[in-house]
């Protein structure tokens, strides 16, 4: 009598769904196991606080954007084009959406200190700085509708243009994509000090002292779900749909998403079928950094609304959410249905993480210092690794069989 | 019938004289199942030692699974497989190779940019990671000397021909002490001369007391290399006979049954070929893989309602040639073309989208690799050709159209969502073919196009071809390395050589061994 493992001829039916959902079931127990001996925190209030953060509204908002970053990476993943430059992409959309909120839909100018009163109940106009030299007001110049559409309509044609460069180095020249969108994210990141530091530099006086644009026109933010305790704007979650939806059709419905996927298991036999391989590259990355610089708009409109210096590359304003989202798309085995649940899952844990630091923070009890990061990486570790085990499942059964080796 | 019977009744009383040679292997009641299908349905098999024995069956006979069982690739659903008289469950090729089986596929399994020793070394357990290079290469070319086979170690083997890939593979077996090879249509495509090169290593191999599972679906192959054949049918055992009281037509009532009287290699009508030409190859010049030019200076011409056959060695230009036609690899010089709509025009270096638009149909050399996306379902590889579906599918429409195929080919399938790599290797041809054909309106350019399928099959695919060419009145341009099926399909025929074609014969006026003379001239 011995276990055999053996490939399965289909894969495990639900496995999309169960191995995740088991995964994080069996790896917070095995974290919270570590965190009692590591930090001797009660297992009792790991699971009390991970309830909570997984039903606090407070995810809704990272679920959000995670869930629009997994479709943008599942996307390139698919074809095998490995998008690891999101981060890079996402910085992008700000710099379109700043430039378009903050110089374009409207724009902030120096008045007179005298004129301050006539420009403050004046429609139209916020006054970002009262400086008895020389206040500061925002004019905006176009309806907020308009303005909006326009801050994401930037952000995705700059987050495509910045992925298509990496797409066509790959396409024409070989260049291996997940070499250049790593390196390109820190191009962006230092593009983005660089301007907003330089040219789109603000004219209040802590723009002009700490090296940032100007804040965004109030009527140009986007506005918050009248849910108590989540800041997640109406805009973010109808992009989330929209792009959803429309990633679904493409993947399903078109010859576009077809080849995409072949593209991903055999190249060779798109190429005989007479379909241009590198065009197919250059869009896996094309539509992948459109849907992520979407998101860069996303940040800066619903929750940033001032582009500061990055004064260090690990904590840029992105929260890293462009590498996050590799977590979610292979969490989702690369399934656009797994995707909603991958990004439920992280965000939880993320959410997790940080309330467990805040709560630790007041139980003296709990003794030692551990960080949230730390607590965060030691649970989204054990779920991966669960994972990671689950996942042989799907593709392999275990059976017992009689007779020797 | 009572022939089926009567070989049954000799399996057993071969396995009861047990002395005459020992049994190396003995399968017993082995079943696989997969969704939808029993591949393997209580079969039974004995292997002695020192024997070659064929194991003959037409395509989803199920050969393929059983030897994938013997090497450990799957697990059976039940059933014995003994070797040497102990039960054995391999669940991977390490196990297999461990208690000496080996297998030699169609498809060269040694990487490409290693040299043929670095390949061999790999799989060795004897030496270790600080044994000098030299010291290995010097016990590869002693051991290879001893099989007879010459080759200099030091090759890298994308410079080697497909026959000496497949060498290699034999003597890689041989080194990791194989007593049991198994060749699974290894051999199958090779012309006659270079066949009888393994068949003599395969004589050497059994006469030193190893054994040979010889599977192939070609009947004369069998007869002349095999002690004994065995004949699987639809998953089935269907009997063991002697190989030197088998005749062809004994076996092909065992593979086929009924179907058997549907073998015929007369060859099909000729048709009219009118004079518009659809295809035209002026003075073709092409790139081998090894940086010299594989096809020299080529002149093609081939009309509407015509089959063009072009016979060769393999290896000698046929498949560049083809392949510049499809636009697949480069022309250097001169021009290919085609017929459209507006009349003749050159499409030479114009990508394969442009060709394919024009209503070509292609079948590849290599079916698994250029033809089909093994993960995809059949629905999505007919989806996959821009010719079928462009922008938003009717998955409704492609259902049709796969349903269609799979009635007319006869596809053994669950379902047309299945995905291909289910299929055995000769359905998932049948699915190729016909996705090509139904595409080709205007030419159809064919590579082996009833390769891998066994006889039946192949017959009736031939015909297909014939038909819609009378039908449609495509034109078709064929290369295979199968002269059956050059002289059975072909109006006209072309001998390709060192990248030139020495040759061109109407059908009707072609002498076999004239051609067979220019083909290895």
């Amino acid at each position: 009598m011995r276990l055999v493992v053996t490939r399965r001829i289909k894969p495990l039916r639900f496995g999309g769904i169960i191995i995740p959902l088991l995964s994080i079931i069996i790896g917070i127990v095995i974290a919270s196991i570590a965190l009692l001996v590591l930090a001797r925190v009660p297992p009792t209030l790991v699971y009390t606080i991970i309830a909570q953060s997984f039903v606090s509204p407070q995810l809704l908002r990272p679920f959000v954007l995670l869930t629009i970053l997994g479709v943008a990476l599942i996307i390139s993943f698919s074809a095998a084009v490995w998008n690891i430059g999101a981060e890079g992409q996402i910085i992008w959309g700000m710099i379109a959406a700043g430039y378009i909120g903050l110089f374009v839909a409207a724009h902030s100018m120096y008045i007179k200190p005298s004129e301050l009163p006539t420009y403050e109940n004046m429609p139209g106009v916020m006054i970002l700085d009262r400086s008895p030299i020389h206040p500061v007001v925002s004019v905006l110049n176009v309806s907020p509708a308009v303005g909006g559409a326009l801050m994401i309509l930037a952000a995705l044609v700059f987050g495509a243009i910045w992925a298509f460069i990496a797409g066509t180095l790959r396409a024409v020249l070989e260049i291996d994509e997940v070499a250049s969108t790593l390196i390109m994210n820190y191009i962006a990141y230092y593009s983005f000090n660089y301007l907003v530091t330089g040219p789109m530099r603000g004219l209040s006086v802590q723009a002009r002292n700490f090296g940032r644009t100007d804040a965004l026109h109030e009527a140009l933010r986007f506005q918050r779900l009248p849910i108590a305790g989540t800041t997640v704007t109406w805009q973010e979650v109808a992009t989330m749909v929209v792009v959803f939806v429309l990633a679904w059709v493409l993947l399903k419905y078109t010859t576009y998403g077809l080849r995409l996927r072949i593209l991903g298991s055999n190249p060779n036999a798109l190429r005989a079928a007479g379909v241009s391989v590198r065009k197919y590259i250059i869009a896996a990355l094309t539509i992948s950094g459109a849907i992520a610089g979407v998101v860069g708009a996303l940040i800066f409109a619903a929750n940033l609304f001032a582009l500061n210096k990055i004064d260090n590359v690990v904590s840029p304003p992105t929260q890293s959410m462009g590498y996050t989202a590799i977590l979610v798309s292979w969490l989702a085995m690369l399934d656009l249905k797994g995707i909603p649940i991958s990004a439920y899952i992280v965000a939880g844990l993320m959410q997790t993480g940080n309330s467990l630091q805040a709560a630790l923070g007041s139980v003296s009890t709990a003794g030692a210092m551990i960080s949230g990061a730390a607590i965060t990486h030691v649970l989204v570790g054990f779920v991966l690794l669960t994972y990671t085990v689950l996942r042989v499942f799907t593709e392999y059964s275990i059976k017992v069989v009689r007779g020797g080796r | 019938m009572s022939a089926v019977a009567q070989n049954q009744d000799n399996f057993s009383q071969i396995r009861t004289s047990r002395e005459m040679g020992g049994i190396t292997v003995l399968v017993k009641n082995l079943v696989k199942r997969f969704p939808g299908v029993t591949a393997l349905d209580n079969v039974k098999f004995e292997l002695r030692k020192g024997e070659i024995h064929a194991l003959l069956g037409e395509n989803g006979a199920g050969k393929t699974t059983f030897v994938k069982i013997l090497y450990g690739i799957y697990v059976p659903d039940s059933g014995d497989v003994i070797v040497d008289g102990k039960k054995v469950t391999f669940t991977s090729p390490i196990d297999a190779i461990r208690h000496g089986i080996s297998l030699v596929s169609q498809i060269p399994q040694i990487i490409g940019s290693l040299t043929i020793a670095e390949n061999i070394i790999l799989g060795l357990e004897k030496y270790g990671l600080m044994t000098k290079v030299r010291k290995i290469e010097d016990y590869i070319r002693e051991e290879s000397k001893e099989v007879g086979i010459r080759v200099d170690p030091n090759t890298e083997v994308w410079k080697l021909s497909y026959t000496q890939k497949q060498l290699v593979e034999l003597l890689r077996a041989v080194i990791l002490g194989a007593k049991v090879l198994m060749l699974d249509e290894a051999i199958t495509f090779l012309p006659i001369r270079e066949k009888r090169k393994f068949y003599k290593f395969m004589k050497k191999f059994v006469s030193q007391g190893g054994s040979v599972i010889l599977i192939t679906h070609k009947i004369p192959e069998a007869l002349e290399a095999a002690d004994r054949i065995t004949v699987l049918r639809r998953g089935k055992y269907v009997g063991t006979i002697e190989a030197k009281n088998a005749t062809i037509d004994t076996v092909r009532r065992m593979m086929f049954g009924e179907r058997s009287a549907e073998i015929t290699y007369e060859r099909l009508p000729l048709s009219t070929p009118e004079d518009k030409v659809m295809l035209e190859v002026k003075d073709l010049w092409v790139m081998g893989d090894y940086g010299a030019f594989a096809v020299k200076g080529v002149k093609l011409q081939v009309r509407a309602g015509e089959i063009v056959g072009i016979a060769g060695v393999a290896g000698n230009g046929q498949l560049e040639l083809i392949q510049a036609v499809m636009g697949l690899r480069k022309v250097r010089k001169g021009q290919v073309l085609l017929r459209t709509n507006g009349g003749l025009k050159d499409v030479t270096n114009k990508g394969t989208g442009v060709i394919r638009k024009i209503g070509v149909g292609y079948i590849p050399d290599e079916p698994l690799k250029f033809g089909v996306s093994m993960e995809n379902n059949i629905e999505e590889n007919l989806a996959m050709l821009p010719l079928i579906a462009q922008g938003f599918i009717k998955w409704s429409q492609m259902r049709d159209l796969a349903e269609r195929l799979i009635k007319e080919f006869k596809v053994i399938t669950p379902s047309s969502k299945t995905p291909v790599k289910l299929l055995s290797g000769g359905n998932l041809m049948k699915v190729l073919v016909g996705r090509e054909l139904s595409v080709a309106r205007k030419l159809l350019v064919a590579y082996n196009p009833t390769r891998a399928l066994d006889e039946v099959t192949a017959i009736a695919v031939r015909k297909t071809i014939k038909n819609k060419v009378l039908k449609d009145r495509i034109a078709v341009l064929m290369v295979s390395e199968d002269l059956d099926e050059i002289f059975q399909v072909s109006d006209t025929i072309a001998v390709m050589n060192a990248g030139k074609i020495v040759g061109v014969f109407p059908a009707e006026k072609a002498d076999r061994d004239q051609v067979e003379k220019l083909m290895v001239m």
